[in-house]
């Protein structure tokens, strides 16, 4: 977003398929994102190369032409390092670098030190390794067959196309938002953004987090990115929204709502479709927070582990039981059917909700023209929404049926944007920002001597209430295990499919073994859908990344010991 | 770009293509089995079999490359014959129970079996594959009703990745099969069902199809995937208001007819007997408000270290209204006495736009706080 001005997937899914060099990282894709994998795998057989940087040999690895394997942490320097072998043998896009960007001199400068040769000893990644992901990726080789693309042909330049993918591998960490910044820095050093089958791409993990990070869920921007800070959005929102003044000073992102509430700052807690209780880092810290509210209220489909601490529990509908809109990764908003019956009194999130506020004012004796906080349908929402969200203008149901469009889409005539930054960014010029590593903010030591990484399964999804309530799924993978090297399952002494007692600084979870050569030695990993095993008691919530807040899910110390 | 005649009409095609692809972007029909267009040209069913003026003997269309000025007959006596013929071999050794199949009616056998006339097989009726499989919840393979058309094959090593199944042994005992003949949770299967999407015949089935009714009996409602943020669009075939299976259609904007596991078959937690259906209000706080006789404490116990935690123990259902009324009280209450900063909302990235929308609009316009997130982070 600092880089480019925009926070979402630069290019379309369908186009992977047609790169010539797909850079994946920190995005275990085959199992967080399946039919994105099948992009891979297309691309991959037309004769793309497909590298990989990851700690874990996750299943794509299959399908690589190079693999990075990591020390967890340590990617940021191999990036740098990559920077660093293209800016010395000439390989970055000079005309690209004059003609769209700005800051390139002072990232340049950072960049010169770090060599393959340091990151090499940092990462545990061979040099000659680094340096071919680094040609690969700047020149976008492919392993065979010929580029689809006419600028890939050695009369026009000979330089194919390369796409990045990422996800959550590369945010949850402390300096999350750096190694973003230093992907899209690789990204325009080589031009490789902008075009067909390029560009900077995070993964979204859930089927709307886009669209609530687009409609204004953050705590520092109203609905379209617009800053809250800015007091002539705050104008143009209180206008449209009918009230006197907007809060001006951004908000507490959730996990400092919880240490918010642990002090009695936060008193009252509204939860729409969360489960902090598995989702948040350090569990502990989190119960102890939404023991002491007020009030808690949730509003779910499943009685949830943090449901189970509320005070007032509210029946949702399923997505599956109502309409409305979700925006995927690729900035696409969908329409939804419902397609079941909710059961019993379950209804929409959007009626719950207006309820709520229309008795809040009542009991705050605050008026407003009636039906303010009612509304008859989704569409009726949605055409309120497009009115005051500019990437969203030209959007209503009746274009979104079919296909959907791709914001931004900012009047009614416009077709949607299939990729970003065509001939200019949205903020003018692309920024270099001279990124430094930065090293994970817990190491592993005497006491603490293993590396604790989590994500996802395959079969399994975020706090596992609904897949682990799926018969077929549940079957498939019954129960929570960690992830071990059969080096640190030997000096530990323990089997495959062994209980162990997993402890950190915050807590300890016991879980079963599965001894596996995915993980290197000194790196464990444990997902966070099992309850019997949950993952986040052990993360750290003490440092964030400073500008997303992002907890560091990805890297923390832990033990692990035979029960 | 150049031009070719199929069937006395001109239409275009680019080099490379070839003429069965350009047939059906056309809307000329030609017969197909083994041929799918996300999928390599296997060419083995040989029911594409087109004229082409100038050779002696037709061809399949799939494997024919399209040239300038080429001239095609997609419907002829010899064609019809020869086609006939193949259908005629492959229901020799596949049942004709069609009245009790669950694929009747979206069958591909079975429609060119109708289409061309083939009533029985004309040669000795041998079912060489009788072997029944079904060591999953997710798919069924019922190998006599396979006609070897390794759709399922390919789709497993071209789109997913995963190589899990391939055509072992030759002739009467060839069938698809795991590595050893294993059960399918020690292959390489990711059970996404694309196999059983591409299926043409009954041969691989959902579980949650079998036996719940045909498809004609059925209605299809498109939406998209409540899991991760591809967003995926699935057709679920519904009968009586219940699913009884999810696929995807060609026509999916984003996956076209693929799927993963959670997708095509992780949509029976809705009708899980778990599902919240009425207000809740924890015990304690209804005995304050005299809703229940009996004093409670909430347990200091974390609910993540209960086993088999139950709902009931802690919570008593209540109206609306009570709901709704507790909640407004206690919500103005933190306002008034400790400011709009003193609440906090998560809304989610499972929620619609819309709701996503109302929710950050009720922060900040009904309550006037910023403390609005959801788990984009997480």
């Amino acid at each position: 977003m600092q880089a480019f001005g925009s926070g979402a997937m630069t290019n379309s899914i369908h186009e992977m398929r047609d790169a010539d060099c797909v850079f994946i990282t920190g995005s275990n894709t085959a199992e967080s994102h399946p039919v994105i994998s099948y992009e891979v795998i297309r691309a991959a057989r037309r004769g793309a190369n497909v590298v990989i940087v990851d700690p874990r040999r996750i299943p794509l690895v299959e399908h690589a032409t190079l693999f990075l394997q990591v020390k967890p942490g340590t990617d940021i320097y191999v990036f740098l390092a990559m920077m660093h072998t293209i800016i010395r043998e000439g390989w970055a896009d000079a005309t690209f670098i004059a003609e769209r960007t700005e800051g390139y001199d002072e990232f340049r400068a950072v960049v010169e030190e770090y060599t393959p040769e340091r990151a090499s000893l940092m990462s545990g990644v061979a040099v000659g390794d680094i340096e071919a992901a680094a040609r690969i990726y700047a020149l976008g080789e492919r392993a065979s067959g010929t580029s689809i693309y006419a600028d890939a042909a050695p009369e026009n330049g000979g330089r194919g196309h390369s796409t990045i993918l990422y996800a959550m591998g590369i945010t949850q960490r402390s300096n999350g938002t750096d190694l973003v910044m230093t992907l899209a820095n690789l990204a325009m050093l080589n031009g490789q953004i902008g075009k067909l089958s390029t560009g900077v791409n995070p993964l979204r993990g859930q089927a709307n987090v886009q669209g609530a990070c687009d409609l204004g869920c953050l705590v520092n921007v109203f609905p379209g990115y617009q800053a809250v800070t800015d007091a002539e959005k705050r104008a143009a929102l209180a206008a449209a929204w009918n009230v006197e003044t907007l809060p001006g000073e951004v908000g507490l992102t959730v996990v400092e709502a919880m240490h918010a509430a642990s002090e009695g700052k936060v008193r009252t807690v509204y939860v729409m479709g969360e489960n902090p209780m598995m989702t948040d880092p350090n569990t502990n810290h989190v119960e102890k927070s939404l023991r002491g509210l007020d009030l808690l209220v949730v509003q779910d489909i499943f009685p949830s582990e943090t449901a189970q601490l509320a005070h007032v529990i509210l029946p949702a509908a399923a997505s599956l039981e109502k309409d409305g809109s979700f925006t995927n990764t690729e900035r696409r908003a969908q329409l939804l059917n419902p397609v079941v019956q909710a059961p019993g009194e379950a209804i929409p999130d959007w009626q719950i909700t207006g309820e709520i506020a229309a008795r809040f004012d009542a009991k705050m004796g605050i008026e407003r023209e009636s039906g303010y906080w009612y509304y008859n349908s989704s569409s009726e929402i949605f055409d309120e929404l497009a009115t005051v969200t500019p990437i969203y203008r030209g959007m209503s149901y009746a274009r979104l049926a079919g296909e959907g469009l791709q914001w931004p889409c900012p009047d009614a005539e416009h077709p949607g944007t299939q990729y970003l930054h065509a001939g200019k960014f949205s903020r003018g010029r692309g920024k270099f920002n001279p990124v430094h590593a930065n090293d994970p903010a817990e190491q592993p030591d005497d006491d603490y001597p293993l590396i604790l990484t989590t994500g996802r399964v395959l079969y399994h999804y975020h706090s596992g209430t609904m897949t682990r309530r799926s018969g077929p799924l549940d079957w498939r993978d019954p129960g929570g295990y960690i992830e071990i090297n059969p080096v640190d399952a030997a000096s530990v002494d323990v089997q495959d499919d062994s209980g162990v007692v997993v402890e950190s600084r915050r807590g300890r979870v016991l879980a079963r073994t599965k001894i596996s050569e995915h993980v290197p030695p000194g790196t464990v990993f444990l997902a966070f859908h099992w309850r019997e095993s949950p993952a986040n008691v052990l993360t750290q919530d003490f440092k964030l990344d400073p500008v997303a807040k992002i907890p560091e899910y990805k890297v923390c110390a832990v033990r692990v010991e035979k029960v | 770009m150049f031009k070719l005649s199929i069937d006395g009409r001109i239409v275009d095609a680019s080099p490379g293509a070839n003429v069965l692809d350009v047939a059906l972007a056309n809307g000329i029909e030609i017969p197909h089995l083994c041929y799918h267009p996300e999928l390599s040209v296997s060419g083995g069913c040989r029911l594409c079999l087109v004229e082409v003026e100038g050779r002696p003997e037709p061809t399949t269309a799939c494997g024919l490359a399209c040239a300038e000025g080429m001239e095609i007959r997609t419907q002829s006596e010899q064609l019809t014959a020869m086609r006939r013929a193949i259908i005629d071999l492959f229901v020799s050794d596949h049942p004709l129970d069609c009245v009790t199949c669950d694929k009747a009616g979206s069958c591909l056998l079975q429609k060119y079996a109708y289409e061309y006339g083939v009533t029985e097989t004309s040669h000795e009726k041998i079912i060489a594959r009788t072997l029944y499989q079904d060591d999953n919840p997710f798919f069924i393979r019922d190998h006599q009703y396979c006609i070897l058309c390794g759709r399922c094959t390919r789709v497993c090593e071209e789109i997913v990745g995963a190589s899990a199944i391939e055509i072992v042994g030759r002739g009467f005992e060839s069938h698809v099969a795991t590595p050893f003949d294993g059960p399918m949770i020690d292959s390489s299967c990711v059970f996404c069902g694309s196999c059983v999407q591409v299926c043409p015949t009954a041969a691989l089935l959902p579980v949650s199809r079998l036996g719940k009714g045909r498809e004609w009996e059925m209605d299809r409602v498109k939406s998209i995937c409540g899991y991760c943020g591809v967003g995926c669009e699935i057709e679920y075939a519904r009968k009586n208001g219940d699913i009884v299976y999810a696929q995807a259609t060609p026509d999916g904007p984003v996956n076209g007819e693929f799927l993963c596991s959670k997708g095509r078959y992780g949509w029976d937690f809705v009708s899980h007997p778990d599902r919240l259906t009425h207000p809740l209000m924890r015990r304690d706080v209804a005995y304050e408000l005299g809703l229940t006789d009996d004093p409670w404490e909430l347990p200091t116990e974390s609910p993540l270290a209960v086993e088999n935690p139950q709902i009931e123990d802690s919570f008593v259902p209540v109206e609306w209204d009570t709901a709704y009324d507790l909640i407004a009280e206690r919500l103005a209450h933190t306002v008034q006495n400790y400011g709009p900063d003193a609440v906090m909302g998560l809304s989610s990235a499972r929620c619609t736009n819309e709701e996503n929308y109302l929710f950050q609009k009720f922060m900040r316009a009904g309550i006037g706080t910023n403390n609005v997130d959801h788990c984009a982070r997480l």
